[in-house]
């Protein structure tokens, strides 16, 4: 049996949220991005609407049920996501030390992290504003046309638009960094553990300041 | 009993009560303040609504023809050329189908 330290980084309850998340977003953005550029035929393109339309209500009542039953996770994610320090503006200097090791095959020093990178911070920041102001303009557009004054449907359109673009080319980003991290992908996906000494090498403050050790 | 399979958790006290109640009342406030603001976006618009329904109500009054079916150049046109309402030709013309492109329009 392996030696080797463990801690729990993702809970049950935040591994289903994210099952779900991904069940639901993966087909969004697909049917999403067939509904913007609308290649088929009418017939066609009204079935991608019923398929975005039901994972649409897959997520709302995924969001909506962590929201409720997990608000301190909630509150936590928030903080962590929205809180800016220097070493954030000095991690966005080098990104995350990312584009020296893929392209240079180099080792650039990146200043310590918490739980998440600033990179996964500014994603977090979209994905809770960008992710609330696509439900509530999704049910708007779908659910309640007729009851929206002249000018909001229109605005909820473009904001639907704009915030399902970033978030569809920010997934592309989060997809591929996910599974190069693939301790943080198996945590996500299968356990929710992470090695004790990945975790302190990748999110040293979160090791150091944040942990608990279990007996 | 069964072996635990990790040897750290998060500390339950990462957040003081004092700052869980401050960050989740903001994020409380700000979802209640699209849903102030388009409730009041609508309430405004159901007031112009209202008033078009009285003006269109004053319409009817004054009008001659007060129905649809009443009116003499739909009647002639169904007379004369649709046969009846939901006939093969009406149906083909006049109803819409599935997805509507509004960019092609």
């Amino acid at each position: 049996m392996s030696s080797k330290e463990w801690i729990l980084k993702h809970t049950l309850g935040v591994r289903l949220f994210h099952y779900l998340l991904v069940i639901s977003f993966v087909p969004l953005a697909i049917t999403g991005l067939v509904l913007y550029f609308k290649p088929f035929s009418q017939e066609e393109l009204n079935f991608y609407m019923q398929i975005h339309v039901v994972f649409g209500v897959i997520l709302t009542i995924d969001a909506m049920a962590f929201f409720i039953v997990g608000f301190d996770r909630v509150v936590t994610f928030v903080k962590r996501a929205f809180t800016v320090t220097g070493d954030d503006i000095k991690w966005f200097a080098v990104l995350g030390g990312y584009p020296q090791k893929f392209l240079l095959r180099k080792k650039v020093p990146v200043p310590p992290m918490g739980k998440y990178n600033s990179g996964q911070k500014l994603f977090g920041a979209c994905v809770v504003i960008g992710g609330t102001i696509l439900i509530i303009t999704g049910w708007g557009l779908w659910a309640f046309p007729h009851i929206l004054p002249g000018g909001m449907g229109s605005l909820f359109g473009s904001l639907h638009t704009i915030c399902g673009w970033i978030m569809s080319l920010f997934l592309l980003v989060h997809i591929f960094l996910g599974i190069y991290m693939f301790d943080d992908f198996k945590a996500m996906f299968v356990h929710g553990r992470i090695p004790y000494d990945e975790a302190k090498e990748a999110a040293p403050l979160w090791v150091e300041q944040e942990l608990v050790r279990v007996e | 009993m069964k072996k635990q399979s990790y040897s750290y958790v998060e500390s339950p006290f990462l957040l003081s009560r004092r700052e869980f109640v401050t960050i989740g009342g903001i994020i409380i406030a700000l979802l209640a303040l699209p849903a102030v603001w388009i409730r009041s976006a609508i309430a405004k618009r159901n007031e112009y609504v209202r008033a078009r329904i009285q003006g269109l109500y004053k319409d009817d009054v004054q009008s001659k023809v007060r129905v649809s079916h009443g009116n003499e150049a739909v009647a002639k046109m169904y007379k004369e050329f649709a046969k009846h309402p939901l006939s093969e030709i009406s149906e083909e013309l006049f109803h819409t189908h599935h997805y509507i492109n509004r960019r092609t329009m």
